[in-house]
């Protein structure tokens, strides 16, 4: 199939059939690995860039054993024509494996191309004229509209209008997304119903789709500390070895040791890390690779390693512990009061509330019974919205003797039953009902019942939250909103909490009721009562002690937090300042994400370690496999040769060995080392024994089984 | 300037040192071992008649077959070893016993005395041969007085 | 004869020394840290006169550049007295035997050697010394370079610890390095040596009408004040060509063990220094136990086929003594001997040669323990990459910068061995003191220059190395041998200082897991380095049926 993206590529295809396509694949990275071999590419790559090197002398002797004299011998032609395949063939699987990593990335860039269509727009001018333009010539600013059935052209933010989305080309969740004013919506998703004004927020080629793929194809990152770091002691290994080889070359020459220089030459090919060395880039590219696969946008690679050291994560409780709608299950009198008198003032109160925590407080008011008769005035009541300052809610009923007509349906499901069943008319006295939380209501309220405190901190330290409810300047009972966890986040948590990572929960809710919800997911530390401000702090306060600091944010009072942070993770959904201030983004919006972008981190990391482990730990049996069979003139030597294969084999099979061993463990440079949430320590135990003490064991088996294998041909 | 400031004060401090732990430190400990341990601060000789006739510490020839021989110059470390294993006194017991006419057994006995361990309370034992043969001539002053130069 | 006695005496003595170790280090904590005690009154005033004398600021905060630089410069004048006083000792006083200067690479030689605690010596000291040169030319430069050790370990212990300013003023480590531990504790020693035995006299030589006719000469002089600090300060020149063996320097089985102890206490008490300025006791004893399981490896090594008394060993020390000696001195970096090299089967050569590669178990003085650290620092960073972390120690992160910086530290050490090695045999300058061939001559040879880079000082070839390819080849490698890792340890521990701590999460370096790693790490690292070098010589002697070489 020819995708519209192709010409991108500089690939052409020929073919048509997807099984052909496949091939062509193939062939292409078996091009593109033949390519990479030149030496001007392969440079970037010093340890294969030697191994190359070496290739080249040894072939020069296979032509011409007189080549270099002293240390070749015509006899051995055949030996050195061996070899030089050997060492070609070990450049090529390290050429190879990064073109299968690129492929993969390519195929991944690919398919979320797909996503992201020309499509029609249809913007609109001052005077709200539309015109149909293609999304290629949207601009930042402008305002575009949507109907249902359209695909989004391009990341914008809702100006007008509350419409449902689906999102399920960017998420694979297939549910539709409600979106209402404010809310961004991402391009490549389709309105599902209703229609909607945005303003376009990025220019084209600026989107997040656009990011995440330019992330994908940007393989010339810049090499992260880690990186860094194991490039440093690669070097250091090769410095060695070359040093160790020149000093026996030069000793065997001076001392008549009948040391040959292919033999000499296989053996410092066998100790370079060759291994890494080889498998080094892919390891990045797959890493990459897979952040991507999980919608995970990475301004660099670094974030991604960062995230693998986070020793503190911020969970919001809200959207990632909890799903955030907090449903009312009990109505508490308090001083006298009946649960009806509280159930009806809360209803009242609820009517103008259009948060889940209002229509579940209709529902249950609805399911008890407890409808107040003075329902009827309710609409032509005015209404104090809640505010983060008062942290109060209120509604004021006017004195009125005539029934009107309820507007609008912002109530639950139950609403228009409940207006059938009530259009009477009753008079009404004036009544003024707030509703909010406990410490607020007692500052507002003249009159605190007896007994209040008490429950307020019972509700709490359930895990629920209580809500007051006041009538006039009396506080007339309790509202207890239980919160609902997500399924599978307490696993979650234990798991980073294993690998000696600290969570902590961040929350809007009384001390007692964060406590409450902390410790049923396990969490220690929770910050309560938080405030805009409250995340940046502790971010400061973590960093300030050294740590490195996780965090997910969405909103614009995020941003300096997700900025400051080491790790900042933004919703997709988020607001593009918050974004802007995260260096990852996650295009499908869940914020428990975080930790999967911990635990991914934490691979990539352990992954190079375990190879480079791994290539060391080769050594040590390469070494007792040919430095008793290499010294031509010391025949005692021969006294430890503990494989017991002629000297001829044994450099012939530790150097396939040596080469073999690359592509064995492509698939485990790009999948990554297994993962299981353990301690630290049971982490690096494991690691160390597998790749540590298996890294020397398995290269004496398998030099031998090989060298069996070419004696019995 | 910066230069001679930098390196002024390492190079008095070299001096100071110097004349500090290469010259008060030692002399000071040999005013010091003079007065107290006059003895082992001179090497440990021995005289005979006022003159030197060696230390204690140090091998000398006893060429003489009635004397215990100490390792030849070139076998020990040193090559100035004043001891020997207790093996190898015990082979020169027979050689020493012919010579003076001493019993086997007493010779032995005079070894065994004479032995120390290597590890204060165990291992292998040896002894000092100028201190055993010192021992010989003093006590088989007879015997040994023409064999030896006791002249001074 | 059972072993069992061996053991428990082994097991007494390192037991022993470690008791002496810890308290000392308590007191070497108070002298570093300024902690007020009774012996200031007696040493302030010293202290400050020689501030005032070389007008330092002892308070002064130096950077890891700077302490590096002076540190430099004063060993470059140190080694420029001594050069002095070695060529022109014939015209110099306190030469009762009167010897000639000597020639000028092997003056430049000896000068570099023990400036740089090496000690090789390419003479004998007994006919080729006068006492001036003894005192003021090499004890001066054995307090010296022990007292470097010293300041050198107690700056990169202030970097790593965090907990202090910086790294601390040269001058401050330095003066009290001198006055209030290698001086006063040399002089105790001195004094019981010279009780038990030792020489200690300015009077020339003496000459003996000995018993059996003939004369000897007796060939006394300073030796206990000598003995003492190139003991304590892992120093290992000595005042006679033989060093230990000599009847004269180690008389008895009670100097012979007085004088082990001596090696070793300082040496041992590093680690519980580092653990107190850390402030985790754990970390030091870490540190510690690695370095012991170390060298208790080394030590197990040496005594494969040990075939008990043979030539080339002083029969009042025994074999036992010798060859545990010899790997203490070629662990400790010490290199004083109390028996002749060639008295030893290849076991106890392969021994040594372990030590001189790691010389960090325990390694020198102040040396070993920053050649430790530089070790850690590539295993925290191996146990990082295992783990999926970023490594760290001691709450510190580790950058890429410090393994890098400890990479070419530990590169330095085979580049510095291997080159000379081959330039040696290439030359025919090995071929022409008659080492030229494998493994025998090549182990003398490879073993110069493993002792030269680690500053060991122990050899097989003694004066017969004073030539001018091996005095010149082997001054630049005790050179560069010593002042690499120390300046590189100073600018990774002057960047730790400065660096933000963080409490411990997740991977310990203070339990016994981390001691595996180091352990594991520091083997793999010789192993992979010098393997092909080892079998070259001592193995290849085995296997030829060698037993002596």
């Amino acid at each position: 199939m020819q995708s519209d993206n192709d010409k991108s590529k500089g690939e052409v295809r020929t073919t048509n059939s997807a099984a052909d396509a496949k091939a062509g694949n193939i062939n292409g990275i078996l091009r593109e690995s033949v390519y990479r071999m030149d030496p001007r590419r392969l440079i970037s790559n010093p340890v294969m860039f030697i191994v190359e090197l070496m290739f080249i002398i040894v072939a020069g002797m296979a032509i011409d054993p007189t080549l270099i004299p002293i240390v070749s011998s015509q006899s051995m032609q055949t030996f050195y024509f061996y070899v030089a395949v050997i060492l070609i063939v070990t450049v090529w699987f390290s050429t190879l494996s990064d073109s299968i990593a690129e492929a993969q990335i390519r195929a991944t860039a690919e398919s979320l191309r797909q996503i992201e269509h020309e499509v029609k727009a249809k913007r609109m001018d001052s005077d709200r004229k539309l015109e149909v333009v293609s999304s290629k010539v949207l601009k930042k600013g402008d305002i575009i509209r949507i109907d249902k059935g359209d695909y989004i052209p391009i990341d914008c933010a809702i100006l007008e209008g509350v419409a449902m989305v689906d999102e399920s080309l960017l998420t694979g969740e297939s549910a539709p997304v409600r979106k209402a004013p404010g809310d961004v919506l991402i391009g490549g998703s389709v309105l599902a119903s209703d229609s909607l004004v945005a303003k376009i927020s990025v220019d084209p080629g600026d989107t997040y789709l656009s990011k995440l793929i330019s992330m994908v194809e940007n393989t010339k990152r810049p090499k992260t500390q880690n990186e860094q770091a194991i490039a440093a002691l690669l070097l250091g290994f090769t410095a060695i070895f070359t040093i160790i080889i020149v000093a026996v070359l030069w000793l065997s020459v001076s001392l008549s040791l009948g040391v040959d220089l292919s033999v000499l030459i296989a053996l410092y090919v066998c100790l370079l890390p060759t291994t890494i060395g080889a498998l080094l880039p892919a390891i990045g590219i797959s890493g990459i690779r897979r952040m991507s696969v999980n919608k995970i946008i990475a301004k660099s690679g670094k974030a991604v390693e960062t995230a693998g050291d986070a020793d503190v994560v911020l969970l919001d409780k809200t959207g990632t512990i909890t799903f955030g709608n907090r449903m009312a299950t009990e109505f508490m009198p308090l001083g006298g009061h009946t649960e009806k008198e509280v159930g009806d003032a809360a209803f009242l109160s609820s009517w103008h509330d259009d948060t889940p925590e209002g229509r579940s407080i209709i529902d249950l008011a609805y399911r008890k019974g407890f409808i107040p008769k003075v329902f009827c005035s309710i609409d032509r009541a005015s209404a104090v919205e809640f505010s983060a300052v008062t942290r109060i809610s209120s509604v004021k009923l006017e004195k009125a003797d005539k029934f009107l007509l309820p507007k609008g349906n912002k109530g639950s499901r139950q609403g228009s039953r409940i207006r059938k069943k009530y259009q009477t008319d009753i008079p009404v006295e004036e009544l003024n009902i707030s509703k909010g939380a406990p410490d607020a209501i007692m500052k507002s309220a003249q009159r605190i019942p007896e007994g209040f405190q008490k429950l307020v901190d019972e509700i709490a330290s359930s895990g629920d939250t209580p809500m007051a409810i006041a009538v006039g300047d009396e506080a007339i009972g309790l509202i207890r909103l239980k919160d609902q966890i997500k399924p599978g986040i307490k696993e979650k948590i234990e798991s980073i909490k294993v690998m000696g990572i600290r969570p902590v929960m961040i929350t809007g809710d009384q001390p007692l009721t964060a406590k409450s919800i902390a410790s049923e997911v396990g969490i220690n530390e929770f910050v309560s009562q938080a405030k805009p401000e409250t995340k940046i702090d502790i971010v400061k306060k973590e960093e300030a002690a050294g740590m490195i600091a996780a965090m997910v944010g969405d909103g614009t009072n995020d941003a300096p937090a997700l900025a400051a942070a080491d790790v900042g993770l933004a919703m997709g959904s988020g607001t593009v300042a918050a974004k802007e201030a995260a260096n990852l983004v996650d295009l499908e919006s869940n914020p428990a994400k975080i930790i999967d972008v911990i635990i991914l981190g934490k691979q990539l990391l352990m992954t190079r370690g375990a190879v480079t482990t791994f290539s060391i730990a080769n050594d040590v049996a390469k070494y007792f496999a040919i430095v008793p069979v290499m010294f031509a003139a010391l025949p005692a030597l021969n006294q430890i040769n503990v494989l017991g294969m002629p000297p001829e084999t044994t450099v012939l099979a530790a150097l396939i060995f040596n080469a073999a061993i690359i592509p064995a463990l492509i698939p485990l440079a790009t999948r990554g080392v297994k993962l299981k949430p353990r301690s630290t320590m049971s982490i690096f135990l494991k690691n160390t024994v597998t790749y540590g003490i298996g890294g020397v064991i398995l290269p004496f088996i398998g030099i031998e089984l090989i060298g069996r294998l070419i004696l019995a041909l | 300037m910066d230069i001679f400031e930098t390196i002024k004060s390492p190079l008095i401090l070299a001096i100071v040192i110097m004349l500090l732990c290469g010259l008060a430190y030692p002399v000071v400990i040999t005013l010091i071992a003079g007065v107290a341990f006059p003895f082992q601060a001179n090497g440990e000789q021995f005289t005979i008649n006022g003159s030197v006739a060696g230390s204690y510490l140090i091998a000398q020839g006893f060429n003489a077959s009635v004397f215990f021989h100490p390792e030849p110059a070139n076998f020990s470390a040193s090559g100035i070893d004043p001891t020997i294993t207790l093996a190898d006194a015990y082979s020169q017991v027979a050689r020493i016993s012919n010579a003076t006419g001493l019993s086997e057994s007493t010779l032995t006995g005079i070894v065994n005395n004479q032995s120390q361990y290597t590890i204060f309370f165990f291992g292998p034992k040896f002894i000092n041969v100028v201190q055993t043969n010192l021992y010989l001539i003093k006590k088989y002053n007879a015997i040994y007085s023409k064999y030896a130069n006791l002249s001074g | 004869m059972s072993a069992l006695p061996y053991v428990f005496w082994t097991a007494f003595l390192f037991g022993l020394i470690i008791a002496l170790a810890w308290a000392i280090s308590k007191y070497l904590f108070a002298v570093y840290t300024g902690k007020k005690g009774r012996l200031d009154r007696l040493f302030d005033p010293i202290d400050k006169a020689i501030y005032k004398i070389i007008r330092a600021d002892p308070s002064r905060e130096m950077s890891g550049k700077e302490y590096f630089i002076v540190l430099l410069v004063f060993s470059a004048f140190t080694v420029a007295l001594c050069f002095i006083i070695l060529l022109l000792q014939g015209l110099l006083p306190l030469n009762p035997q009167h010897f000639a200067g000597l020639s000028w690479d092997l003056a430049l030689h000896t000068a570099l050697s023990f400036a740089t605690n090496t000690d090789l010596q390419h003479y004998a000291g007994e006919t080729a010394l006068s006492y001036l040169s003894q005192m003021m030319a090499l004890q001066f430069l054995e307090f010296t370079s022990a007292a470097i050790g010293l300041c050198a370990a107690v700056a990169v212990f202030r970097g790593f610890s965090g907990k202090f300013k910086g790294i601390g003023n040269f001058y401050y480590d330095f003066v009290r390095s001198v006055t209030r531990v290698m001086l006063p504790l040399s002089a105790i020693a001195a004094i019981v040596l010279v009780a038990s035995g030792l020489p200690q006299t300015l009077g020339g030589y003496v000459t003996a009408n000995t018993i059996g006719g003939g004369m000897i000469t007796l060939p006394v002089g300073p030796v206990a004040s000598m003995a003492s600090i190139e003991q304590l300060g892992t120093n290992g020149g000595g005042y006679y060509g033989a060093n230990f063996a000599s009847p004269y320097q180690d008389p008895s089985p009670f100097t012979n063990w007085f004088e082990f102890v001596l090696m070793l206490v300082l040496v041992t008490s590093m680690p519980f220094l580092f653990g107190s300025m850390v402030g985790n006791r754990k970390e030091g004893r870490t540190l510690l136990i690695a370095t012991y399981v170390i060298f208790g490896i080394n030590i197990a090594i040496a005594f494969i086929n040990f075939t008990g008394f043979g030539p080339y060993m002083e029969a009042r020390l025994g074999a036992f003594s010798s060859v545990l000696w010899t790997a203490a001195a070629t662990s400790t970096m010490t290199g004083s001997l109390n028996a002749s090299l060639s008295a030893f089967s290849p076991f106890v050569i392969i021994s040594a040669l372990l030590g001189m590669f790691i010389q960090a178990a325990p390694g020198g003085l102040g040396g070993g323990v920053i050649y430790l650290l530089m070790y850690v620092v590539i295993a925290v960073f191996i146990v990082g990459l295992m783990a999926g972390r970023t490594p760290e120690y001691l709450g510190a992160k580790i950058i890429p910068q410090d393994v890098k910086r400890a990479v070419i530290a530990f590169i330095s050490h085979p580049l510095l061995i291997l080159i000379p090695l081959a330039l040696a045999f290439s030359t025919g300058a090995a071929a022409a003191i008659g080492s030229g061939a494998v493994p025998n001559g090549y182990t003398q040879v490879l073993y110069e220059f493993a002792s030269a880079a680690a500053n060991n000082g122990s050899d097989f070839l003694g004066a017969s190395a004073n030539t001018l390819f091996f005095n010149i080849s082997t001054g630049i490698v005790v050179w560069f041998g010593r002042f690499i890792s120390i300046a590189i340890m100073l600018i990774i521990a002057d960047s730790m200082s400065k660096r933000q701590r963080t409490p411990e999460t997740g991977l310990r370096t203070d339990n016994m897991l981390f001691v595996a790693i180091l352990v594991g790490s520091i083997l793999l690292l010789a192993v992979l380095t010098f393997m092909p070098f080892i079998v070259l010589g001592p193995v290849l002697s085995l296997l030829q049926g060698f037993h002596a070489i």
